[in-house]
């Protein structure tokens, strides 16, 4: 970071040379003026690319920041396009560490990684457990809980302490249920689909899973989670994301 | 903010499309082509956001906040239930496709993070991360005021 600042590139992601830029109303809200997408371009060295922009004058981090590496990224992948997104917030000096430092330098891990995604989307199953039926099934399953839940008006004051054991409690045999409904959704996509799983970040998280899908096989996936929504309607809640690139799919360098 | 992906609600899934601002947080930190320290590549000013986002399950608030959640549970279902009637509700029960009051946790810290430390920004965060600006959370509150972003 010794040279001006004004050479930074921000490397949005790996692509093949020659791919279109993308593009977008001058006007798109998504894509300000102040944000990494700000000179798109393509930096090329034989059959790679890099796609940066230039990063604002200012530590990034900010929504919009964010939103424009996965919008850049998005726009990319919807044109067909394979692409290795990079991981948020790569900053290099200049257009030359991007040739030489980045592409030369891993060119025929890129081209294999490039290979691997070709024709493939990443798509996010989020999957979480419908808040009051679970709970329920925690009474149920613990009278031991139930004793502990707070039964009277708002003025018997349950003591701070035994909120906290409740609580506690709750999360506890929230993760004990939680690893057969895992494998239960986990099964019901077979081994078609390569998959990572995330860590997930809430008790009532169930699982939250990427997936590599091909091309011709998106209308197939959408419709398998579509079921899986529908047969554990009122008991897990499913959010689908993408298609997007395949964040998960692509390791180090 | 994919293009190309069809607006879909309602249904059996949740389709959000544009993705939220607590979407792509999720979906993009802490993913991607990670490139060797040679490279003079910085990851500029976004440590501590990644923190938040993984804010530790275990915690106080978590516990509190499923307390509450469970006390809550009566003022709509008590009613002394033998242990068979209740889990036989519970499979009907909950299907009206509640959107879970406490549900989006950390994720509306990190969301609630971004707009605190985002104005005069304002034109680029419209529409979608205006929509998922959550139901408050003190602790939000509280995350939120330990966090200096960035000066202009």
């Amino acid at each position: 970071m010794t040279t001006s600042v004004d050479s930074w590139c921000y490397v949005f992601g790996i692509v093949p040379a020659g791919t279109a830029l993308p593009t977008w109303s001058e006007n798109d809200p998504a894509i300000s003026r102040d944000s990494p997408a700000a000179r798109l371009r393509l930096i090329e060295v034989g059959e790679l690319a890099a796609l940066v922009g230039t990063p604002p004058h200012r530590s990034i981090g900010r929504a919009a920041d964010l939103l424009a590496h996965d919008r850049v990224l998005a726009e990319v992948v919807a044109n067909g396009t394979p692409v290795l997104p990079m991981r948020f917030g790569a900053v290099m000096t200049d257009e030359a560490a991007v040739a030489r430092e980045l592409l030369e330098e891993h060119q025929a891990e890129f081209a294999t990684a490039l290979n691997s995604v070709r024709g493939r989307v990443q798509y996010t199953v989020k999957v979480r457990y419908e808040q009051d039926a679970v709970l329920r099934q925690v009474l149920a399953e613990h009278p031991e809980i139930d004793r502990l839940r707070d039964l009277g008006s708002a003025e018997s004051a349950h003591t701070f302490q035994r909120q906290l054991q409740l609580g506690e409690l709750v999360v506890r045999a929230l993760e004990q249920l939680r690893p057969a409904d895992a494998a239960a959704v986990l099964g019901e996509f077979g081994d078609e689909f390569e998959v990572r799983l995330r860590e997930t970040s809430s008790p009532e998280d169930v699982l939250d899973a990427a997936f590599l899908v091909d091309a011709d096989q998106v209308t197939g996936f959408e419709r398998r989670v579509e079921g899986l929504g529908e047969r554990h309607a009122g008991w897990l809640r499913i959010r689908l994301l993408g298609p997007s690139p395949a964040y998960d799919f692509v390791g180090e360098a | 903010m994919t293009s190309g992906v069809q607006q879909r609600r309602g249904g059996y899934i949740d389709r959000p499309s544009p993705s939220s601002l607590a979407d792509v947080v999720e979906i993009i930190l802490d993913k991607g082509l990670v490139i060797d320290a040679y490279v003079r590549v910085s990851i500029v000013g976004i440590e501590i956001l990644t923190i938040d986002a993984r804010i530790v399950i275990a915690s106080v608030d978590t516990y509190l906040r499923f307390a509450e959640a469970t006390n809550r549970l009566d003022l709509y279902e008590h009613g002394g239930k033998d242990l068979g009637e209740m889990t036989q509700s519970m499979s009907q029960g909950g299907a009206k496709g509640k959107t879970s009051g406490a549900i989006e946790g950390a994720k509306e810290k990190v969301s609630e993070l971004f707009h605190g430390s985002d104005d005069g920004d304002d034109e680029s965060g419209n529409g979608s991360s205006a929509r998922q600006r959550p139901r408050s959370r003190q602790t939000a509150a509280r995350r939120r005021s330990r966090r200096e972003d960035d000066g202009e």
